[in-house]
């Protein structure tokens, strides 16, 4: 803030000539213009402020989530998982995975798949000899998950570390990885992913258009982008209900349950800054995103966007 | 300030993806985004309809789109692909999902269709219709050039029927399963449109001239007989299905002949009400 400020007293004695050699000095010295929840800061000052409020809420993570949705979250994730439909094979990419909720959805659904898969062959398999069902049955053992595979992208050295734990604890390990990473520039080659999803995570994310860029640029020809994010409520009652939930209750559970108020009023206001859904939509589609869709859940408070990179 | 490529950028960009996934399937062009300003004269994909602006009903750049494949049209080709899958994984997303995998698309693509499987039936019994079409209409010209002869009706509509109903031997352990996808209520509009213009064709195609309420006895009797061959077809274990076409034979010929027997009544019932008026009179008299 304080570099910004002989730039303004130049602006405000020069006027028009200048304001435009002062905007771009102003941009080389402190960085362009963002907005943290309600307040406006420069975008490297954003970048640190939500590394270090993912850094403060980690461990409680899930936790907060439960209290503050009433478990509803859960929900959300399913959807978002029975939507992507994956069949086993499918390479799945997680960014800010954080604690690895949509990873181990999409592990249990591909096995549950597989499961299937395998007994329908069984079925068919009427007139082998018993050697060749016992050799059948070897083969497909060892491929439980058939080939599918999820990497957890995120940021926050912190979350990766509680998603690893959580990982550990609930006994995923085969088909899993994890790594550190910045959506606005993913460390991975091009056309190598099925499936890129983003769960609550495209809103802490400070240049959009570059994470939407990195991952159209990281899907392969046909792959599926899923964004499942907070977005705006257009009935009336239910957006007064909920803003009266989200900026009474919400903050008062953050300080209770994880004693962090400020962390989850940046959440709350985050939710309000970001674009709704046609506009979103209108991102992705500027990405180079084909038949971008969203459906809304619970009248808008949250939104599943889709779109093909064709 | 957000980063926004001007569209005809993106278009580009985004065209050499779809371009791409057709150049797996003709030899590999040197591809250089540059190229695809360059139209090509001679391109024999089968699929591409009469060059028209990309439909812009996602309002994407459509300025420069001759060359470029709609959605639409790839959708098509990627169920055109996933029917070879059909016998193996029935018709499901698994099959749609082998189809992409074969145009070199992810399997993710199959998130574009409908998890039941709904599209890859109705885009096989469109295709199907299709082809029963141009089969009919060939035969038509055959007959205009006077390479053959003019088939009775009874025949024309035996052989129709057979030549369509034998383009799902190839599917017909999974046809059940198809069937009950088409009944499933949000099928039904676009499955009962099908049947009853492919029903329409084999009409017209007979010489079907009327006007008058037998249009609409004749669309009825012949889509009662479609069905029921249909459905004794999948049950029908014989040597090249010869039990299901003679069953056909004379559900045609059943057919026909109500025609002529709805006659034979009309008449007789004239012929009684004038008896009766004559008996009338005479007793008024």
């Amino acid at each position: 803030a304080a570099a910004l400020c002989p730039c303004r007293a130049v602006l405000a004695r020069r006027g028009g000539a200048l304001r435009a050699l002062c905007g771009s000095v102003r941009g080389l010295a402190a960085g362009p213009e963002a907005h943290f929840g309600f307040q406006n800061v420069t975008e490297a000052e954003r970048r640190e402020k939500i590394y270090q409020v993912f850094e403060n809420v980690a461990k409680k993570y899930d936790v907060m989530n439960d209290s503050m949705t009433l478990g509803i979250h859960r929900v959300w994730k399913d959807i978002l998982v029975h939507k992507m439909n994956p069949s086993p094979g499918t390479l799945l990419l997680d960014v800010a995975g954080g604690t690895g909720d949509i990873a181990f959805r999409f592990i249990n659904y591909v096995r549950s798949i597989r499961e299937r898969q395998l007994q329908r062959k069984l079925k068919h398999h009427q007139n082998l000899s018993w050697q060749e069902i016992f050799e059948s049955y070897q083969a497909d053992k060892s491929k439980s998950l058939g080939d599918s595979q999820v990497v957890v992208c995120d940021i926050n050295k912190e979350m990766l570390k509680v998603g690893k734990q959580k990982a550990q604890h609930l006994g995923y390990s085969e088909g899993l990885s994890w790594v550190l990473g910045d959506a606005e520039e993913l460390p991975f080659d091009d056309d190598k992913f099925d499936v890129y999803t983003i769960a609550f995570g495209i809103r802490n994310v400070t240049r959009i258009d570059l994470a939407l860029q990195e991952a159209y640029r990281v899907l392969k020809p046909g792959g599926r982008f899923l964004c499942l994010e907070f977005s705006h409520v257009s009935n009336p009652l239910l957006s007064r209900l909920y803003d009266l939930y989200s900026f009474q209750v919400i903050p008062v559970l953050g300080e209770v349950i994880a004693g962090d108020w400020k962390s989850y009023q940046y959440l709350v206001e985050s939710i309000r800054r970001f674009p709704p859904q046609e506009e979103l939509k209108a991102m992705i589609e500027d990405a180079g995103f084909f038949k971008v869709d969203y459906q809304n859940l619970n009248s808008g408070i949250v939104a599943i966007h889709s779109g093909f990179k064709l | 300030l957000r980063c926004q490529l001007s569209p005809p950028q993106r278009a580009l960009r985004t065209s050499a993806v779809l371009r791409r996934v057709s150049e797996e399937q003709k030899e590999p062009l040197a591809s250089s985004s540059q190229q695809q300003f360059d139209s090509h004269p001679t391109d024999p994909r089968p699929e591409q309809e009469p060059q028209g602006p990309r439909p812009s009903y996602t309002g994407q750049g459509g300025q420069e789109s001759e060359d470029y494949e709609s959605e639409e049209q790839l959708q098509h080709r990627i169920l055109t692909a996933a029917l070879e899958f059909v016998p193996e994984h029935g018709w499901t997303a698994e099959a749609i999902a082998e189809g992409a995998k074969t145009l070199g698309l992810s399997v993710a693509a199959a998130g574009m269709f409908h998890s039941d499987g709904s599209e890859l039936v109705l885009h096989f019994v469109s295709q199907c219709n299709t082809k029963l079409s141009e089969l009919l209409e060939q035969e038509q010209k055959q007959v205009q050039l006077g390479e053959a002869e003019k088939k009775p009706t009874e025949q024309f509509l035996r052989d129709a029927v057979e030549a369509r109903l034998r383009m799902l031997i190839p599917y017909i352990e999974k046809w059940p399963q198809a069937l009950s996808i088409l009944l499933l209520p949000h099928n039904i509009p676009a499955s009962l449109n099908l049947l009853t213009s492919m029903i329409d064709d084999i009409w017209h195609y007979a010489g079907d001239q009327s006007t008058d309420f037998n249009w609409y006895t004749r669309r009825a009797v012949l889509t009662g007989v479609y069905n029921t061959t249909e459905l004794v077809m999948m049950q029908d274990s014989s040597p090249d299905f010869e039990d299901t076409w003679r069953f056909l034979e004379n559900r045609v010929a059943d057919a026909v002949n109500m025609g002529n027997t709805a006659n034979q009544v009309q008449s007789t019932g004239e012929a009684v009400v004038q008896g009766l008026m004559g008996a009338a009179v005479t007793v008024s008299n």
